[in-house]
């Protein structure tokens, strides 16, 4: 009998625990990437960062532009490979131009966003995010019009998008 | 955190206490099966019904107090991007350029960079600058402290920078005067305000982001009060002596002003912060600026305007033409308040009564509040703050003017920002709702060889060269007499104008617009028109407005190419009047004496060095207009570090 009881009592409290914790890991990440344009990206890359189950939403911001930059970094890489074997002189120009348009959003952009995000003036956040995505569309537009000619499409969408999560969610720091 | 709500829905959806005792008797195995789904079927029900759509959602904030996160609007002014899915060409987002083109960076090159330097405008040697902090006038010196980045043309690592002049224009440079060596200060040693005792001594307050990033109050003074250099800085051992009050969010209580003396013998002084998306501004008083204590209520408040920052208020006098200090409060005077809006980087003013007895600031026209009415500057102009000079008995007003090119631009020329040559602030007697703004008279020091342009006609449609020799430091007064007949004849309509939408300086209205193109190349491929546009109503009312075209200022596309302006009140019998000040990439502008401002920053590729030139021009229909100019080439004024000082930050 007791037995019973015990199984029962047990079973409703792992069903009635592991909702509610869920949910509330979950529900500033919800409410703050939907003030964002891409929904799905800022829940999945939050989603994917342990800090994120703790954090407020400067540091949701945070956790946004170190995955930025490390996009970024790994885009870097990759213009820098393709660079070695490019002979198409447009190409080159292209890629080279993105070094440099790259080593922006790495060495100045995110983490001036970053620190203003930590320090506590968010209007600085918001300008050098959005330097970050308008950078990374740069890169993107030296290619050419038909997205089909860039090399690095991934990569500029990724930065570019991420960018501009880190740049909404620091508006709503002002 | 454990969330412990979880529990309550247990005994309230399935109606029985699961640790009552059931019936003694052996239950068979299929009724346990199905009182053990039922009850897993309840659990799963309850967790859906509690996970709803989070639009109450509220979370604790730091302090404590529970801050709903949903009340704010989201601050996207784009839509979701409508881009092709795969591609990264999105021209919906307004976030890629500055201007809605294609936004591929200009390859600038050296010359055109440092060309951008400016003659006679306040910058540091290198990196970046922002907020103009603590200026004062002592023991014969002008100083001038800022919000300074030593390592880099981009914001961070904040600290101080210091210079000195006897004349507000030729500025030396002097040592770092303070850096974020405590603990309440290490995030960011931010902007502050001075105050001088009656005694002559200075205290300054200062808002430090401290190692939690929390953002407090701090005291420092001078080490050495016979120093007229004021060199070093010492900060109070009792530091933070104000922390952010309950009920206010950590990282939003910043940019303490200079204090006022009640005569009840204490100080107060103002503090800006916000409650959700209101702006305030509170007031605390001290007797030594170590204790404090905060009044109820606010000083001011204004629902929509967001964080208030760099807060400013201060007398102006109704009847006299000179500043006053920053205590005095009699019938003669009106107070002004100032803020700088975080939401949209522009500082706005309102006239108005201050209340000593309540500590309330009772705006003249609410509906021309702070933050919804008036700004200081209609272009690029930002945290701006003012001081009594009680040298030469006026109240001047310092701004900040950031680059409006890319920050890779900034990085590449090493340096970002100046600051607005200060001007000199009144209250407009004749309007009794406007500020006048015009530039310290010392600047006329500047001033080299003149050149007069007497009734210059231009006619409508029609450009006229001024040949002033180089034409990229200049200090220019104009007069412009529209056609009387033109302007009566025109018929009037009810299309309202602004500078910002009306296309710019090549769109043609019957009255306006006419001006000047300044930094303009031969060919006009670039040009920069500072222009008045004047509409008339279906009434037969005149309305002025004054506007700063950077649409073709430059053939780069990475820098900014606005159109700024706003009306201009014109009174019976006024001519329209226009100051002009060109120093390289500013360009400051001051119509009717300074009623209504523009300062906007400019990059031409072409139109520069020997090649920039100034014209007159009048794009009007209907109307020709006669111009009176008198035009000063201006020098240098040699800003530098200041001799034989070790330790120079630059």
């Amino acid at each position: 009998m007791t037995k019973i009881i015990s199984l029962l009592v047990l079973q409703a409290l792992f069903c009635f625990t592991l909702f509610p914790l869920s949910y509330s890991a979950n529900s500033l990440i919800e409410t703050t990437c939907k003030q964002t344009p891409y929904l799905d990206l800022c829940i999945s890359t939050l989603e994917s960062d342990p800090r994120s189950s703790s954090a407020d939403v400067p540091v949701l911001g945070c956790i946004v532009a170190d995955t930025a930059n490390a996009k970024a970094s790994a885009t870097l890489n990759q213009i820098s490979t393709l660079l070695k074997s490019a002979t198409d002189p447009k190409l080159k120009k292209a890629l080279n131009g993105c070094v440099e348009l790259y080593n922006m959003i790495i060495k100045h952009d995110i983490p001036v966003a970053i620190d203003a995000l930590e320090k506590g003036d968010p209007k600085f956040a918001v300008e050098y995010a959005t330097d970050a995505g308008n950078n990374a569309q740069d890169c993107e537009d030296r290619f050419g019009k038909s997205s089909t000619n860039s090399p690095i499409s991934g990569g500029n969408k990724a930065v570019h998008d991420l960018s501009v999560i880190v740049e909404s969610i620091a508006s709503l720091l002002l | 955190m454990v969330d412990t709500v979880s529990f309550l829905p247990v005994s309230n959806f399935d109606g029985s206490n699961p640790s009552e005792p059931l019936q003694s008797r052996r239950i068979p195995m299929k009724v346990q099966l199905l009182i053990f789904f039922g009850l897993l079927a309840v659990g799963l029900f309850a967790a859906l019904l509690t996970s709803n759509n989070g639009s109450d959602f509220v979370t604790e904030s730091e302090h404590g107090s529970l801050v709903s996160l949903n009340t704010a609007k989201p601050e996207l002014l784009q839509p979701v991007s409508r881009g092709p899915a795969a591609g990264v060409s999105e021209k919906s987002n307004r976030l890629f350029a500055k201007d809605g083109e294609n936004m591929v960076a200009f390859p600038w090159n050296n010359s055109m960079l440092s060309w951008q330097r400016t003659a006679f405008h306040f910058q540091p040697e290198r990196n970046w600058m922002n907020d103009p902090n603590g200026p004062l006038f002592y023991k014969g010196w002008y100083h001038f402290f800022y919000q300074y980045n030593p390592h880099a043309a981009v914001w961070g690592d904040i600290v101080w920078g210091h210079a000195v002049s006897k004349d507000l224009i030729h500025w030396l440079h002097l040592p770092l005067a303070m850096v974020a060596d405590r603990t309440y200060d290490k995030n960011g040693v931010w902007t502050g305000s001075a105050t001088i005792l009656p005694d002559g001594k200075i205290v300054m307050l200062y808002t430090g982001s401290d190692a939690d990033a929390v953002q407090v109050q701090n005291l420092a003074y001078p080490t050495d009060h016979s120093d007229p250099l004021l060199i070093n800085w010492v900060k109070f051992s009792g530091n933070p002596v104000l922390v952010p009050p309950p009920g206010i969010l950590s990282k939003d209580f910043r940019d303490p002003t200079t204090a006022w003396w009640t005569s009840e013998g204490k100080w107060r002084l103002t503090i800006g912060s916000k409650i959700n998306k209101t702006g305030i501004a509170f007031v605390y008083e001290t007797k030594d600026f170590i204790t404090y204590e905060k009044l109820d209520g606010v000083l001011h408040a204004v629902d929509g305007t967001g964080m208030w920052e760099c807060v400013d208020f201060f007398p102006v006098s109704k009847t006299k033409e000179n500043g006053l200090d920053t205590s005095i409060n009699n019938p003669d005077v009106k107070h002004v308040l100032k803020v700088s809006l975080d939401d949209d980087k522009n500082d706005y003013y309102a006239i108005g009564t201050y209340h000593e007895k309540n500590a309330a600031f009772i705006p003249d026209d609410p509906e021309n509040d702070v933050g919804i009415g008036l700004r200081y500057d209609y272009g690029v102009y930002y945290a701006a703050k003012t001081f009594y000079d009680q040298n030469k008995n006026r109240r001047v007003l310092w701004g900040w003017i950031k680059e409006s090119d890319s920050e890779a631009a900034d990085v590449q020329k090493g340096w970002a920002s100046v600051q607005s040559i200060p001007r000199t602030i009144l209250l407009d007697q004749k309007t009794g709702t406007h500020l006048l703004q015009w530039p310290v008279e010392e600047i006329e020091s500047l001033r080299l060889n003149s050149y007069d342009f007497n009734q210059v006609t231009v006619q409508a449609g029609s450009v006229v060269p001024l040949d002033v020799g180089p034409a990229t430091q200049l200090d220019i007064i104009a007069e412009f007499k529209i056609d009387k007949e033109a302007l009566d004849k025109a018929t009037g309509s009810d299309l309202t104008f602004s500078c910002s939408s009306s296309g710019g300086a090549v769109k043609r209205g019957a009255l306006g617009p006419f001006g000047l193109l300044a930094l303009a190349e031969d060919s006009l491929s670039e040009q920069t028109p500072v222009y008045f546009y004047i509409a008339k109503g279906s009434d037969g009312n005149l309305k002025t407005f004054f506007c700063n075209d950077q649409t073709r200022s430059s053939e780069a596309s990475d820098v900014n190419k606005q159109i700024f302006g706003s009306v201009v009140p014109v009174l019976e019998g006024e001519n329209l009047s226009l100051r002009v000040l060109v120093d390289h990439s500013i360009i400051e502008s001051f119509a009717q004496g300074g009623r209504t401002v523009i300062t906007s920053r400019v990059y031409p590729t072409k139109a520069i060095y020997g090649a920039a030139k100034l014209f007159l021009f009048n794009n009007a229909t209907e109307a020709g207009v006669n111009a009176s100019l008198r035009i000063w080439q201006m020098s240098s004024a040699f800003i530098r570090p200041y001799p034989n000082i070790d330790n120079q930050p630059q």
